[in-house]
């Protein structure tokens, strides 16, 4: 079985937002809907004993999504390799996905019509596998850091399998139960510390 | 799927192109169908690895944007009314010409300015024009960026040594730099030699995202570098961390610089830079003692005013005496490119004449880098490297001092200025009185992506095409050896031209020789570029599909095989010969920045905060890209950054519109709050203005391009900038902040007050710019007397070696001229070189050999002749000697005898011939052929019959197809 995964590297995040940038011109979303913002609280501590950290989310593909369960007409579904997607066609915008998810990583567009009938989100770029099987999600091709890594987990000898074996990962709200399928090697305040 | 966009279907072309938004240029994959771009993508083949940037990846809104300039525009109403009238390019470019050359006749060429920005245009285009045209004002913001350095560095080695070679390097020092924010290709590879043991040392007063990743990091009082620079030389030598045998072989005047630097001590840099001696002397061990070692170029050493070439001459020397110069893991010494046509070349600098050269508005003052400077270090890049770095960028007018020549008239009065690639409100210094001088300029022209507020100023207005619709090149300035390329996507929308064809198309039209500009397009001009390289390619798209880049072979430690630096001396000069010649220190010798608390205390006393300035922060870059609303909502306002202890004290929480105010002035911004910055400093971001307001609703202060525009804060002023390189003080400034109050909200026009020198006290022109006094006066310099050169040479008096005039090739003492680049001989009387293969002197212009009675050698068929009665080797018994021709021959046959081989040569076909029967070689049978009866023989004159022949032409046949 293939099981699609992200590795978010925190200690090669520098916040640059391109991978928020890319999906917005790659998917050519309207301006009040962004798939995978880039979230950070800033620079934390007293000068000059300061650490800063950035956290890249999105949508978390997680393995007992709350958001498939809940949609009333099938749009909102997943395929076998995890990957979380709505079918437009069968959407009626109803929003309860949007409600349900945790994470608050799916939206309809309330400033540009044409987006506004049905649900957006993350697809892991579902259109550039279809085209092409090796291509990787946009926001992983575009990072200049390679903080974001994207894979199959099921395969051993994935990179993603490898980081997740050797490194100390974390996931967002495991409390939930959703399973999310994004992994987190985090940073504690850069290599100065 | 939200992406209707197949970049797979049939009909869609991949064409590899390189982003245009900055000077990193990385690489591109346009996909095109029917002539339009439908995506994007990063290159995966390209150094990027596939990443893009904020900016990158908004290419293809850049190109359709809505407020692209697409006509050419010729102002019909009042300027800045914004009244316009579209006319076709090539009238547009004949009417200015005509106005150009007007000026020229009335008031000398020299009225006629041209101001650029960043590289990234083909700014040799810019210079051919100027050079032909007969102005010396050419002038970009190049003084803030890399030039000052470049130069301070190449006096002291040679060329700057600006190539990290961070795989094999054990430590690298990114002072004033964050490639976290600005060259994103960059920050992957320190992270990735990080990660494999590489320490990073960040030299940042604010905890930038690459100090956020640092192993240590210097957050030093803005302004400071020059401080800590030197203290940081002095605890390496005094300390003895350098290279003892690098300085013992390749070093001159060390013990000079060591005695000169002794109070250089971190215990005095202490109060100056705010770091503690620890973190001085730590920093100084860490950097010296893991070699080898990288010190990166930051921006910020060009942009400390008065202290700035101070701190780049004291960097470049703490590299060399740590022998980190042109070594493995060190810092690499490109040289000018020996095997393509550098950029100089493209200059076209024979065409513009000593007398216009003197003219360059502020060559009197800021020598290094301008006439007087360039010429010492380029004449001695000639007699060293053989080819020299581009006076464009390296050589220029200092842009300040031309904008408030048009206003003042003082030196002479400049009547007009054609802006390419810039937008000088807001990315030079003192911007109220850079508009002033916009505003008064007679003629103003403007190549633009944008109506910015210069093009709202402008009389005429030129679309200018950018990122997918032209090549580009990146050759870094024209100063190294390397070349990387990419191709246009698309050809240019709409009646958008590139800065080369904007050139050209105005040089022609100014009556410029057609055989000056024989280039239509980039291309053919980058072809002509490439072909010394002898690649196999036929077109500069060739050179994209196949090639892409090209890197000369890794030579490092050249100054060995060299025998010596490319200095005067040959030598790492660590008291300049060159910057004493110009007048000025040749060791660095401390300078605070501009304005410091230490030196002005009556000013910090009114302005207690330190402001700091120019820093680059995504998604802009300098004052581009705030159009585009996709990307303008990641940093929608002007944010400033404070301390929270500071905002405490004034009051200011976040996100609050505050006043940020110096001597010169005040503009607004938003807080940002936060404790990445010392407690008595703002960060302050660069170039803001407002394209989404209505420029010419208020003329004092258009499109708000100084309500928020750092460089309101900023000062030109003749005894604020560097006196050697002319860069003006962006950093370390002195401020005051304070909140907008109810009553004190609206930006007036009494804030757009402009004033000479940089005064909100005093407005208008107080003193004039030549009485203005430098921040350290030339020191006359007398070079030692040396014995007087022969007619037709010149003595260099640092190593006392002659050189000819024109050439500069060094008189050896074989009484041969020795060529620097190639290290051949020539001929000291004609020039001619000698070739040691044939022991001849050849003529490289005509192509014509001659002995080394310097007699004319004739060649018949490729073998050389030798007139008269004598034949110089033994003539085989069969043939006869022709005394005219100067050759052995075969009875009447026309066959010319080639001693080295023993056949006969047809010089009409080249075809050899056997000496004995005069018979054709084949050699696509290896048989010989009687032409007159077709018969045929082998090697050893044995007849082959027939069948063989037809075997043997059969087999020839089959070959050929095999083949």
């Amino acid at each position: 079985m293939t099981r699609y995964v992200m590795v978010v590297d925190q200690s090669r995040c520098i916040g640059c937002q391109s991978c928020t940038v890319a999906c917005r011109t790659w998917n050519d979303l309207p301006l009040d809907i962004i798939y995978n913002p880039v979230v950070s609280e800033g620079t934390k501590g007293t000068f000059p004993e300061v650490y800063r950290t950035w956290t890249p989310t999105q949508c978390m593909h997680c393995a007992n999504p709350e958001c498939v369960p809940c949609c009333p007409t099938g749009a909102s579904q997943q395929d076998d390799d995890g990957t979380v997607w709505v079918d437009y066609a069968k959407c009626m915008g109803c929003k309860v996905c949007v409600n349900a998810c945790p994470y608050g990583m799916r939206d309809v567009s309330h400033v540009v019509p044409r987006f506004d009938q049905y649900v957006r989100k993350c697809t892991f770029c579902r259109d550039r596998r279809a085209a092409d099987p090796a291509a990787e999600p946009y926001c992983v091709a575009t990072c200049h850091q390679r903080a974001r890594v994207f894979g199959d987990i099921d395969d051993p000898n994935s990179e993603v399998s490898k980081l997740i074996n050797t490194t100390h990962t974390e996931r967002l709200f495991t409390e939930l139960g959703t399973d999310p399928q994004i992994y987190y090697i985090p940073e504690m305040g850069g290599g100065a510390r | 799927m939200g992406n209707e966009i197949d970049i797979h279907a049939p009909g869609v072309e991949m064409r590899k192109s390189l982003c245009y938004f900055c000077h990193a240029n990385c690489g591109v994959l346009a996909y095109v169908k029917d002539g339009e771009v439908i995506k994007i993508e990063g290159d995966p083949n390209y150094a990027n690895q596939g990443g893009l940037c904020c900016r990158g990846n908004s290419a293809l809104l850049h190109l359709n944007h809505p407020a692209r300039i697409n006509h050419a525009l010729k102002r019909v109403g009042e300027k800045g009314e914004g009244k316009w009238e579209k006319i076709p390019y090539d009238q547009a470019i004949a009417e200015v010409a005509e106005r150009l050359n007007q000026i020229k006749a009335e008031s000398g060429a020299e009225a006629v300015a041209t101001a650029g920005g960043t590289t990234r245009t083909d700014d040799w285009a810019r210079r051919r024009f100027m050079n032909q045209f007969g102005s010396p004002n050419g002038f970009h913001n190049a003084l803030l960026c890399w030039i000052p350095t470049f130069m301070a560095e190449t006096c002291v080695a040679g060329w700057s040594p600006f190539e990290t070679d961070l795989g094999k390097a054990k430590v690298v020092m990114l002072w004033g730099m964050n490639p976290g924010a600005s060259s994103l290709g960059a920050m992957r590879g320190y992270t990735d030699l990080q990660k494999a043991g590489m320490k990073i040392i960040v030299v940042d007063p604010r905890f930038s995202e690459t100090a956020s990743k640092a192993d240590l990091w210097l957050p030093l009082r803005p302004g400071s570098d020059s401080a800590l620079a030197l203290a940081m030389l002095r605890t390496i030598i005094w300390e003895g961390l350098y290279d003892f045998a690098f300085v013992r072989d390749w070093c001159q005047d060390f013990d000079a610089l060591r005695e000169h630097v002794r109070d250089y001590t971190p215990e005095w840099a202490a109060p100056l830079t705010w770091l503690t001696p620890d973190q001085i002397r730590t920093a100084a061990r860490m950097y010296a003692t893991n070699t080898p070692g990288c010190i990166q170029w930051g921006c910020t050493w060009d942009q400390l005013g008065t202290a700035s070439t101070t701190t780049s001459l004291t960097l470049a020397l703490m590299r060399a005496v740590c022998g980190n110069l042109d070594v493995p893991g060190g810092d690499g010494m490109p040289g000018p490119a020996l095997n393509f046509l550098t950029d100089e070349e493209m200059e076209a600098n024979e065409c513009l004449p000593e007398e216009q050269k003197a003219k360059q508005i502020g060559s009197d003052k800021f020598k290094l880098t301008s006439w007087p400077g360039y010429t010492l270090i380029s004449d001695n890049a000639r007699r060293t490297w053989g080819k020299t770095l581009p006076a464009e960028w390296f050589c220029e007018a200092h842009g300040p001092s031309v904008f408030k020549a048009i206003i003042t008239g003082d030196p002479y009065p400049v009547r007009a200025l054609i802006v390419n690639a810039t937008n000088p409100v807001n990315s030079y210094g003192d911007a109220k009185m850079t508009l002033e001088a916009l505003k008064r300029c007679e003629f103003l022209v403007t190549v633009e992506y944008w109506m910015t507020p210069t093009a709202l100023l402008s009389d005429y207005v030129f679309p200018a095409a950018g990122a997918l619709e032209r090549p580009t090149i990146v050759t870094h300035y024209g100063a190294t050896d390397s070349f990387l390329g990419g191709k246009r996507a698309i050809q240019p929308l709409y009646d958008r031209h590139t800065d080369m064809v904007f050139w050209r198309k105005l040089g022609l039209a100014c009556g410029q020789p057609e055989k000056m500009w024989p280039w239509e397009t980039e291309e053919e001009a980058y072809y002509h570029i490439l072909e010394p390289l002898g690649l196999p390619i036929g077109c500069y798209e060739d050179f994209v599909d196949n090639f892409r880049m090209y890197y000369p072979p890794l030579h490092q430690n050249k100054f060995v095989a060299n025998g010596g630096f490319w200095t005067p001396s040959g030598k790492v000069e660590c008291d300049s010969t060159i910057l004493r010649e110009l007048g000025y220190p040749g060791m660095p010798t401390y300078m605070g920045c501009s304005e410091n608390e230490v030196d002005d205390p009556e000013v910090a006393e009114r302005y207690p905060i330190v402001l700091t300035t120019g820093g680059g922060f995504m998604p802009y870059h300098h004052s581009e890209h705030f159009q585009m609303p996709a990307i303008r909502y990641l940093y929608p306002d002007p944010y400033y950054t404070l301390n929270p202890e500071l905002a405490e004290k004034l009051g200011i929480a976040e996100g609050d519109w505050c006043w940020i105010e110096t001597r010169r002035g005040r503009i607004k911004m938003r807080a940002n709050v936060s404790p990445e910055i010392h407690p008595r400093v703002v960060y302050v971001p660069r170039g803001w203005w407002f394209p989404e307001r209505d420029g010419s609703a208020d003329l004092s202060n258009p499109f708000g391009c100084l309500e928020s525009n750092t460089n309101v804060l900023t000062s030109v002023d003749v005894e604020d900038c560097d006196p050697m390189g002319g860069s003006w003080a962006n950093r370390g400034l002195l401020c005051r902040v304070y909140r907008c109050t109810e009553l004190d909200h609206e930006y007036k026009a009494a804030d757009a007050q402009w004033s000479i020198p940089g005064s909100a006290a005093e407005p208008g022109v107080t003193v004039m710019p030549s009485d203005q006094k430098m921040a350290r006066p030339h020191a006359p310099f007398e070079a030692p007397a040396c014995e007087e050169a022969p007619e037709g040479f010149y003595r260099v008096w640092q190593n006392g070696q002659l050189y000819q005039e024109g050439t500069h090739f060094r008189l050896d003492e074989s009484g041969w001229l020795v060529n620097p680049r190639t290290k051949g001989y020539h001929d000291a009387y004609t020039g001619w070189r000698y070739d040691p293969d044939s022991e001849l002197l050849v003529d490289d212009e005509t192509g014509t050999c001659y002995t080394m009675d310097r007699e004319e050698v004739v060649f018949r068929g490729g073998v050389r002749c030798y007139p008269g009665p004598a034949a110089p080797y033994e003539v085989p018994e069969q043939l006869t000697w022709n005394a005219e021709g100067g050759f052995a021959q075969l009875a009447d046959r026309p066959y010319v005898y080639d001693p080295a081989s023993g056949w006969l040569v047809d010089p009409e076909t080249g075809a050899y011939h056997d000496a004995y029967y005069g018979w054709l070689y084949d050699g696509a049978t290896g048989n010989l052929v009687d032409e007159a009866t077709g018969a045929r023989y082998d090697m050893e004159y044995n007849p082959i019959v027939a069948e063989e022949a037809a075997a043997a032409q059969a087999g020839a046949a089959s070959d050929e197809e095999g083949a």
